[in-house]
């Protein structure tokens, strides 16, 4: 009796395992490409290899490169029909490459092969457009406070957790440390995704209306975003445009003064938090901070978006292949035991379970991770709120408004029309 | 007696000159290479020490970037990524430098008809932004079957799409005398052995100094091999080196100074050696003579 219930398990098993193989063509040449540094190439190259060992009837070409010129290489590629059959994608490129959401394989289709269901719904509305399901995140990022707590500690302060403390931590750190130290440094696009939390915080909306092709703010709530940036830097909270310049073009994680704690804060993405601890002086330590509120707020306002996705191609000759490798590298234990937190907290539920499972779960991301959880987090910014034509009008309006050439009110107009002009061409 | 002192102060003072003004040109040059210096001692630091200070002599010298940069994160080692640049550089230098010779001797020697009209052309190539042709270029590779392959990249040089090279070798080529040529004409020679036997000698600066050109925006080229090359294996430096730098993860800049000054040296040695013709060659055309 027990043999042969063993023997069906057996026979049952083996069925299942033979199956999928079965299912498949022989010889499938699949393409991959992905951005990466030295860390993710090696993980991703042996993951890969697994997976091919895994599946003896697919070989998978592997395409990479770094940050840089990557999306120049996929616009390319996808215009001239030559794009790989899976592609690791920028949630803003959404917009660029499947405008109705018809750039990307719809993913539904091969709900056989990936299990959907371990994925966050919310993550994946993110990358839902017309009803199609265009690419599955990785991980999720937002921005968050970082604060150097070695530099805090001297100045006998505890990082901040308030909008009001973070004010008032900038004249003590003049007046006990120096002024050179400032309690967060704060490049333009920082600013901007700054003042735009606080403004979802004030008004609980998002910043743009993408239905209405409009910006949501008046020109004065722009405005009133101008002058809460000065209100930052006459307090000596974050160092002003000039003295940020006078370091050079370089990386805020490569910058001298963040290097030795001078620059004691970062509103960084939580993706991107590991480089700025990676590049710190010894002896400093790094802690996430808890995110500042207005006291009527009913939404943190944070810019919570898909750190990277993968899509596949929506012209590729083999989609269940194409899937069968997604789902490796996004559910698969294997996979996940490889990449562990390299890219952040994974979406993927039976990941985070896995990575429980064997103590990874550990860390600054998770922290973060746990933070975004924790806070309302309802309001949804646009896509195009990183549009590269966007992005250009906010960062020209915020530094012509930071180098003192027009005051907040003219800064507060001008961005509003030229938002207004750029949302009504781009959103089509 | 009186005499005596004079023949030693002249030297002297001529000694002090020089001294001085050797001290300001070691002193000006050794500031123009410290960038240089820098990024040669980088290539020995380890990754925290190099943010950390201005001086380029490593305190804690180490051989780990270069290990593990020559090794890479990726299947290949960087000789193959060197390779792959010179399987691009060479033919692409060599078919830039005659192609461009033919076609600036065809303007400046003969009467075409609308020969001013095709020179404005000519011209108005090299203000034509690259990023414009990218797309369309894309297309055709992809029809010709040439995607990641070398083809698009050296191919067009055989075309003197260079219009900057052109441009250079024909004001060199006004400023030759065309007795020569004529002599030449007289001896017998048709228009190909003139270009060959009398022309191409008296150009050689200016096509060394092409060549040279070529040779050193090819090696640095990004755009081309990034959006025609897609297998790795077939990456040339200017990708290789920007393969570890991530928007996640911090950068070892060690590693990318290590490779930098490895790929450097190709570019400095060939400099070095055709020197004299170099400098004499971009001066080229600045005085008719």
């Amino acid at each position: 009796m027990k043999i042969a219930i063993l023997r069906n398990t057996l026979l049952a098993a083996l069925f299942v395992l033979a199956l999928p193989r079965i299912a498949l063509a022989d010889n499938v040449q699949l393409r991959m490409s992905w951005w990466g540094g030295n860390d993710i190439h090696r993980t991703l190259l042996d993951s890969v290899r697994r997976f091919e060992e895994r599946h003896p009837g697919i070989t998978v070409k592997t395409e990479y490169t770094g940050w840089v010129g990557h999306l120049e290489r996929i616009t390319t590629q996808i215009a001239g029909g030559t794009a790989p059959d899976l592609m690791q994608i920028n949630w803003n490129w959404l917009v660029l490459f499947s405008r109705h959401g018809t750039g990307f394989h719809d993913l539904r289709d091969l709900d056989a092969t990936i299990d959907l269901s371990q994925f966050d719904a919310e993550a994946m509305a993110m990358a839902t457009i017309d009803g199609r399901l265009n690419a599955l995140s990785t991980s999720m990022a937002a921005r968050l406070f970082y604060f150097n707590e070695t530099t805090f500690a001297k100045a006998g302060l505890a990082p901040p957790s308030t909008w009001d403390e973070l004010l008032a931590a900038g004249p003590v750190f003049r007046d006990r440390l120096g002024p050179d130290y400032f309690p967060i440094d704060l490049h333009l696009q920082d600013v901007i995704a700054l003042t735009r939390s606080r403004f979802v915080q004030e008004t609980g909306k998002p910043l743009i209306d993408e239905a209405g092709k409009r910006v949501n703010a008046s020109p004065q709530q722009l405005a009133d975003m101008a002058r809460f940036y000065q209100s930052l830097v006459d307090a000596h909270v974050t160092p002003d445009v000039r003295r940020r310049a006078s370091y050079g073009h370089v990386a805020p994680h490569e910058m001298r003064p963040w290097i030795d704690g001078k620059f004691a804060g970062t509103y960084q993405w939580i993706s991107a938090i590991g480089k700025f601890i990676d590049t710190l002086a010894p002896g400093q330590r790094v802690v996430l901070a808890p995110y500042p509120m207005l006291t009527d707020a009913k939404d943190a306002g944070l810019l919570y978006r898909p750190a990277m996705m993968y899509a596949i191609n929506a012209k590729t000759r083999h989609p269940r292949e194409s899937a069968l490798l997604m789902e490796f590298l996004l559910n698969d234990p294997e996979a996940v035991q490889a990449m562990e937190l390299k890219r952040g907290v994974p979406v993927s539920r039976r990941a985070i379970e896995h990575l429980e499972r064997k103590g990874a779960m550990q860390g600054l991301s998770v922290d973060g991770f746990e933070q975004i959880e924790g806070l309302p987090n309802a309001v949804i910014e646009s896509a195009y709120f990183e549009h590269a034509r966007v992005r250009d009008a906010f960062i020209d309006a915020f530094e012509r408004f930071a180098y003192g050439r027009i005051d907040a009110d003219a800064m507060g107009q001008r961005l509003h029309d030229d938002l207004n002009r750029i949302l009504a061409r781009t959103i089509r | 007696m009186s005499a005596k002192p004079r023949p030693l102060r002249r030297p002297s003072r001529q000694r002090m000159s020089a001294i001085v003004r050797y001290a300001i040109l070691i002193g000006v040059g050794f500031l123009m290479l410290y960038p240089l210096l820098w990024m040669i001692g980088g290539a020995f630091k380890p990754n925290h020490e190099i943010f950390g200070s201005i001086g380029f002599i490593p305190q804690e010298p180490t051989l780990d970037g270069v290990i593990k940069g020559w090794n890479t994160s990726t299947e290949y080692t960087f000789a193959t990524y060197l390779l792959n640049s010179f399987k691009i550089v060479i033919p692409k230098v060599i078919l830039t430098a005659i192609s461009s010779v033919l076609v600036a001797f065809a303007f400046a020697r003969f009467a075409i008809p609308g020969k001013k009209v095709l020179f404005g052309l000519l011209i108005a190539t090299i203000l034509l932004p690259k990023s414009v042709l990218l797309i369309p270029q894309y297309l055709m590779f992809r029809e010709f079957g040439w995607l990641d392959t070398f083809l698009p990249l050296y191919v067009p040089s055989a075309f003197a799409t260079e219009g900057f090279f052109v441009f250079m070798i024909i004001q060199f080529m006004r400023s030759l005398p065309p007795e020569l040529e004529e002599a030449a004409v007289i001896d017998g020679c048709n228009s190909l052995q003139i270009l060959w036997h009398v022309l191409v000698p008296m150009l050689m600066p200016a096509v060394i100094a092409v060549a040279l050109f070529q040779f050193m925006w090819s090696m640095n080229d990004f755009l081309g091999p990034l959006v025609y090359l897609s297998s790795v294996e077939n990456y040339p430096v200017s990708l290789a080196l920007k393969m570890s730098i991530d928007v996640t993860e911090a950068t070892s800049w060690n590693q990318i100074l290590a490779m930098s000054t490895i790929a450097l040296l190709p570019s400095l040695l060939l400099f070095f050696a055709a020197q004299r013709y170099f400098v004499e060659g971009t001066t080229v055309g600045a005085v008719k003579g």
